[in-house]
């Protein structure tokens, strides 16, 4: 009799083991674990084209713009990366300082935020027509001056 | 050198336009004593289109790039004319550039303004006792450019270190805007030595163009 149960209990033992063992295979499989978030990347630069590297950051939350939200510093080539928290939609205030350079942008989140944006940057096209039109308005003052004294 | 907006606090802001103001007007006044003032408009406006295009000619101290002004040339040539010529020339650069900024304004016609009007006392000095010639020309327009940078760097140093909003890093703000205020020693030999040029060469030519207002 008892030679029949250890025959009939080691079967029934090698056949538990084998029926956990894929579950310990299981346990080898890939995982994938996410956090919806937003990530947004400012690049600072001067007007030079020149990247405003170590320029440091500060970061406003649209429910408390006196109180930063984020300090940072910019990398080499002016970039700093940061996540909003996206339960506070609005517009976010990013502002950049560097030796009393610097400029603020403000970035909406939420329902309307945009791909891309920024602040100033015109055209060398642009500068240059705005340059000749002030210019010739110093120097069409001096001429009528000089002309009515002739 | 042109500190831009949301960089300083709106005290200070306020502050700098309350005092441009009496500055603009006791220079327009000194102007209306001095006979017509349309005499030397012409050279007012020329001057304040070179002190406009100018901002844009960087010139590169690693590891800042820093920029000519020509305040100590505007406050030699043009005398009191130098603070208003100074302050359009600003406006332009704000609005059209944001080159500095309307809050601003005020401020930076501070300082770049005041060491003009600086410059102009100094340049006048060539002609103490007796009219001055080619090198004491040279001399005194050398100082006027020089002194002129020194001292806008004198007041632009203190404005931005000790008006940092909180958030910032106040030890590395300090530092970069004293490496900035270094970076500018070059400019001062350079603008001394572009205003020597510039006086000599009016001094030769037009001599009538050197007395300012």
């Amino acid at each position: 009799m008892g030679n029949k149960w250890k025959s009939i209990i080691w079967p029934v033992l090698v056949v538990i083991v084998a029926l956990l063992l894929p579950t310990t295979v299981y346990a080898h499989g890939a995982h994938i674990e996410y956090t919806a978030s937003t990530t947004i990347e400012i690049v600072a630069t001067y007007d030079t084209g020149e990247s405003m590297s170590g320029a440091q950051v500060v970061v406003y939350a649209p429910d408390d713009p006196a109180t930063p939200w984020l300090t940072g510093t910019c990398d080499e080539e002016g970039r700093f990366t940061f996540s909003p928290d996206t339960s506070k939609p609005g517009a976010w205030a990013v502002q950049v300082r560097l030796a009393g350079h610097g400029d603020i942008v403000h970035i909406p989140v939420g329902q309307d935020a945009v791909a891309s944006g920024g602040t100033g940057g015109y055209t060398i096209l642009q500068i240059v027509l705005m340059s000749v039109c002030v210019i010739w308005g110093l120097a069409g003052t001096a001429l009528y001056i000089l002309r009515r004294r002739a | 050198m042109h500190i831009p907006d949301g960089v300083l606090p709106a005290g200070v802001c306020a502050a700098g336009y309350a005092v441009t103001v009496p500055i603009t007007w006791y220079s327009i006044r000194r102007i209306n004593k001095q006979g017509d003032p349309r005499e030397n408009i012409p050279k007012a406006s020329l001057l304040t289109a070179a002190f406009f295009v100018v901002s844009w000619i960087h010139i590169p101290v690693p590891p800042a790039s820093v920029h000519l002004v020509l305040n100590g040339l505007l406050g030699a040539v043009l005398g009191y004319y130098a603070f208003p010529a100074i302050l359009i020339g600003l406006f332009f650069q704000a609005v059209m550039f944001q080159h500095g900024g309307l809050t601003t304004l005020g401020v930076n016609a501070i300082i770049m303004g005041v060491p003009a009007l600086l410059s102009y006392y100094i340049f006048r000095l060539r002609n103490f006792r007796r009219e001055g010639g080619r090198i004491k020309t040279g001399i005194f327009g050398f100082l006027a450019g020089f002194v002129a940078i020194a001292v806008s760097v004198s007041i632009f140093v203190p404005v931005l270190i000790f008006f940092i909003p909180s958030g910032f890093d106040v030890a590395a703000e300090r530092a970069a805007v004293l490496t900035l205020a270094v970076a500018h020693v070059p400019l001062m030999f350079i603008e001394g030595a572009f205003t020597t040029v510039v006086a000599v060469f009016l001094h030769r030519v037009r001599p009538k163009l050197l007395v300012a207002a």
